[in-house]
């Protein structure tokens, strides 16, 4: 222990075991800090005390003194990445729970709001990221106790589903403005369900309670009145009649046990849903393939790999009832439709040439049952290739073909999907090269992120929209593909946009890759004519939608297809400040499933309400809030400037940091630190790697069509796959520890991560850098010939070339391990992308080189700044801003 | 001087015509706000009248010029420019996909635009009686 004789009274400065820092205990409030503590935080600490520690601290006497100083070394300790660490970080809340639970204040007091835990100040300034601890779970959602009738561990929405920026809501707008943490909810109400996981319970008996007045559906934070006749709603608070059927079980006829009701025990349901959801019976999911044939495509290889995975899927397509239509409209200076009559192994091609109007030419058998023309299609897609052999010019009119397949499905609704190589470039919606290298990485390049042509693409997918049909775009083209406009269709129409730049089937990785992603699209099940509202306790609103859907009134958002695993954001305001202990947010997705069923799929998702900073703090959910971020600059950098995107980020993350500073720390002028709480902690690591992403990135090197596929993934991806997209993860392979990669009960063991820095990186090191997109396999200039043996099968370093390779699997423990982590990477991350492998050597392809350092993102690289500098920045910004 | 009399009493008339778009654009937009219309539609139909405003308003704007009327004129040289600057970028339509996230500061504009169009209204009421006066 040293003494510091500059100290206010009752403050006694300690040393960390681990670190060596000083850090301070008040001995009369049990406060422990890093910074010298002054006469005026002392006054303010002991404010803070009496609404946060108060009630603990009385009731428990000095329990909590001793244990303060240990729960700050924790993060310390935290320094060395290693597998067992994971159990460690959830240290501090566990301790603080089992804290509280010593004092008995969870049992005896339940309406005490103190049981959650408040912000635990941690400085960043030279503090190393842990990238384990990314994948830390987020803070704990503390209801109060009988907020829920159900004792069911699932009865609030897992964060995979639908996660807040804040798990405290605060009580009042000021609140959330003053705070500076932007309130939002991010929606994933399609993931795909794991294997191992449970199903989604579906409730069958069209037993469907709502509230008359707001119609929320019956979820488990109602509660019955008047012995159970009645139930008052959560969100509106009128009381509601119990269905009559609500008690009983339509399979075994007898009366049956409500609180085992499977929507009064889990957040997440599916009701089946009567003829009165139905605007018309539910209609068969409809696939029309637009494949442009044009010359650079068949040159490519893309229209035989596609038309070969199409075939190999075809089985896979959800087609139970044997209801799914198909048809294929080929395109290059013309549209050629396919005539397929039942029965029929001779599909028939009609060439349209008109392109400014064009029309269907003839009436029927071009939009064909799967069932029944199966011989025709397999017939035309093993055919389509060579059919077109002879194609020259690179001219497509995929504008006017879309605009004659919309005619087409419009009827039914579905899902259009075009592959395209080439530019549309002919015909209604042409689109002219607008690439200019000149302008890239200058305030002109946001001109290039917006969609040209006059508003045809957008229009068109308004259309679609109505006619409850979505587009997904596989973009192939090189050197422009103008995906910043194509990408407007899926936009609106909740489609997904693929890209495959400089796509070649002969390389065996470009076909595989496009093959599974493809294969994947097509077989996973759609829901089909899908519209989304998200409802919400009385004087909470959401105020603004991010994502791909069309948003057809107030607080309805129009998806004609809800693919699987993508995410939406909605934005909160308060227009009233709340007087209730808790807030619930309810999800509804209304949509008919792909085997013609109409059902609505629930997410209810609770969250306490506080007005104290402290606990919403403590609260807040780092991703989350990331995941809001990444979609508002995106959109940002489309409707004013890339720099302007770049700006806000920063703006907001020092925001942030000078509010928490102003607010739970002793504040007042120039610090050396730069505090946060404790759950906050990644923020500024994750907005770098944003800031450093290819969609925002300051670059003059960066084509206009991978920054904006780029953006469209910041836009689409869930949370889960969003954060290793702007914080890859970096193993090393050469030194990982002997069971990693090894299988064990939960799967391959995976080595720990690292900091993603190339200081990390030895000479001799063979390292695997991945971002869900790519993988790297880094390679070092010392790597012993062994290692290259093992892993590629080649005999020296030499040999090795650098680019998108295909990992060998040879019988030899190490190539087993590396190819079991590529795989497991490879499964780990939601969505139907399979990233390639490439090799880099550390004195290879320079391009290729500065490509996988610029995943390194605590690093400089270009403009960007390493992430000690840019700690630095902000705590400059801070400390000149006016945060006191 | 009968022509500034013919003149303003056009005026009034433009004036009132453009109050009245106006009123229809507000009316709309709290239409969309209760749900009680499609996002597509307003735009459709909104869209078809704001070519004809600007124009409306440019043409009387030349004819004050032309007449050497320079008070109007420069009373409407602001919303002329404001209008010209909206063509010129080629954002003066209403579009469907981004109403909802606009739609505030449509209605704002509508309202001023509606206050601007009743002031000259009463302005140029003023005008046509002061030059009826002047002419006897």
């Amino acid at each position: 222990m040293a003494t510091n004789t500059n100290l206010p009274p009752n403050w006694v400065e300690y040393s960390d075991p681990t670190t060596n820092q000083p850090y301070y205990v008040n001995t009369l409030t049990n406060q422990t800090q890093w910074e010298v503590p002054t006469a005026q935080s002392n006054q303010k600490a002991r404010r803070q005390l009496a609404n946060q520690q108060a009630q603990a601290y009385y009731s428990g006497g000095g329990g909590a003194a001793v244990q303060q100083p240990s729960q700050d070394t924790q993060p310390a300790q935290l320094f060395t990445p290693g597998g067992g660490d994971i159990q460690q970080q959830q240290q501090p809340m566990t301790q603080l729970n089992q804290q509280f639970s010593q004092f008995g204040v969870s049992q005896q007091h339940p309406q005490l709001s103190n049981q959650r835990p408040s912000a635990n100040s941690t400085n960043l300034i030279g503090l190393h990221p842990n990238p384990n601890e990314l994948e830390n779970d987020p803070p704990a959602i503390n209801l109060p106790p009988n907020a829920t009738l159900s004792q069911s561990p699932t009865a609030n929405a897992h964060p995979s589903f639908k996660r807040s920026t804040l798990n405290v809501i605060p009580t009042t707008q000021s609140l959330i403005n003053k705070l500076k943490i932007p309130l939002a909810l991010v929606l994933t109400p399609y993931r795909s369900i794991e294997t191992g996981e449970d199903p989604i319970p579906v409730i069958s008996d069209t037993v469907i309670s709502r509230c008359r007045r707001c119609r929320t559906y019956i979820n488990p934070y109602v509660t019955f009145l008047e012995g159970g006749t009645r139930w008052k709603c959560c969100i509106c608070n009128l009381s509601n009649e119990v269905p009559q059927m609500f008690d009983w079980d339509p399979h075994t006829n007898q009366p049956a046990d409500r609180f085992k009701r499977a929507e009064l025990n889990n957040s997440v349901v599916e009701f089946v849903a009567p003829s009165e959801y139905m605007v018309r019976p539910p209609q068969p999911p409809v696939y029309a393939f637009l494949i442009d044939v044009s010359y650079t495509s068949i040159q490519s290889g893309m229209v035989a790999t596609v038309a070969r995975t199409i075939l190999e899927t075809l089985d896979r397509i959800p087609n139970d009832d044997g209801r799914t239509k198909i048809c294929l409209i080929a395109v290059n200076h013309a549209l050629h439709f396919f005539n397929l009559p039942p029965n029929s192994s001779d599909p028939n091609m009609l060439v349209v040439g008109d392109l400014d109007d064009p029309f269907l030419p003839t009436p029927n058998d071009l939009l064909v049952n799967l069932a029944e023309c199966r011989a025709g299609i397999d017939n035309l897609l093993t055919n389509l290739s060579d059919m077109f052999i002879n194609s020259s010019g690179p001219e497509s009119a995929m504008g006017t073909a879309l605009k004659a397949a919309v005619q087409l499905t419009s009827p039914f609704g579905g899902k259009i999907m075009v592959m395209t190589a080439q530019l549309p470039n002919v015909g209604q919606g042409a689109l002219k090269n607008r690439e200019d290298i000149k302008i890239l990485g200058t305030s002109k390049e946001s001109s290039l992120l917006q969609p040209q042509g006059g508003g045809f693409y957008k229009n068109l997918a308004i259309d679609c929209s109505r006619s409850q049909i979505s587009v997904d775009m596989f973009l192939f083209g090189s050197p422009y593909q103008d995906v910043a406009t194509l990408q407007c269709l899926p936009k609106y129409t909740s489609g997904a946009t693929y890209f495959y730049p400089g796509f070649n089937a002969s390389r065996i990785e470009d076909a595989l890759k496009l093959a599974h992603e493809l294969s994947v699209v097509l077989s996973s099940p759609i829901a089909l004519e899908a519209v989304m509202r998200v409802r919400a306790t009385r004087g909470v609103r959401m105020s603004e939608y991010h994502g791909n859907f069309f948003v057809r009134s107030t607080d309805l958002l129009a998806m004609p297809t809800v693919p699987i695993d993508q995410s939406y954001c909605a934005e909160i305001t308060l227009e009233e400040n709340l007087n209730v202990p808790f807030v619930v947010f309810q999800t509804a997705v209304l949509h008919t499933t792909c085997y013609g069923e109409r059902r609505i799929r629930v997410i209810t998702l609770s969250l306490p309400t506080s007005a104290n900073p402290s606990e919403i703090y403590a609260s807040a959910d780092e991703k989350a809030i990331v995941t809001l971020l990444a979609n508002k600059a995106v959109e940002r950098s489309q409707s004013s400037k890339l720099e302007d995107a770049r700006d806000a980020i920063m703006n907001k993350v020092v925001d942030i940091f000078g509010q928490y500073k102003a607010i739970m720390t002793a504040g007042g002028g120039a610090s050396a630190q730069l505090m946060i709480s404790d759950n906050l902690k990644h923020l500024p690591l994750l907005l770098l790697g944003l800031l450093k992403n290819v969609g925002i990135r300051q670059s003059s090197h960066i084509p206009s069509d991978l920054r904006a596929y780029a953006q469209t993934l910041l836009t689409t991806l869930p949370t889960q796959s969003l954060i290793p997209y702007l914080y890859p993860t970096l193993y090393s392979l050469h030194n990982m520890p002997i069971e990693a990669g090894t299988l064990s009960e939960d799967g391959l063991r995976l080595p720990p991560k690292l900091n993603l820095t190339i200081e990390k990186f030895e000479r001799h090191g063979l390292y695997l850098i991945e971002d869900g997109q790519q993988i790297f396999l880094w390679i070092g200039r010392d790597a012993v010939p062994q290692l290259v043996v093992d892993v590629f099968n080649l005999p020296s370093l030499q040999d090795l070339r650098p680019g998108k390779i295909t990992l060998p699997l040879l019988d030899n423990p190490m190539s087993e391990k590396v190819n079991g982590i590529v795989n497991k990477v490879r499964e780990s991350r939601r969505g139907p992308y399979k990233p390639h492998v490439y090799l880099v050597k550390e004195d290879g392809d320079p391009s290729l080189r500065s490509w996988a350092l610029s995943l390194l993102i605590e690093d400089r690289f270009e403009m960007g700044l390493s992430y000690t500098q840019w700690l630095s920045t902000l705590r400059d910004k801070i400390n000149s801003g006016s945060y006191n | 001087m009968l022509g500034e009399a013919w003149l303003y009493l056009f005026s009034v008339l433009a004036a009132a015509g453009l109050l009245f778009t106006m009123v229809f654009f507000i009316i709309m937009f709290s239409d969309l706000e209760c749900d009680y219309i499609n996002p597509i539609d307003l735009c459709n139909k909104l869209n078809k009248f704001i070519l004809p405003e600007v124009g409306f308003h440019g043409f009387l704007t030349t004819l004050f010029l032309l007449s050497g009327q320079w008070l109007s004129l420069v009373i409407n040289a602001p919303l002329l420019l404001f209008n010209a600057n909206k063509v010129y970028h080629n954002n003066y339509f209403y579009d469907a996909t981004e109403i909802f996230r606009t739609l505030s500061s449509h209605k704002k504009q509508s309202f001023i635009k509606l206050g601007f169009y009743l002031i000259c209204f009463f302005f140029y009421l003023y005008k046509l009686i002061v030059a009826l006066i002047k002419d006897e």
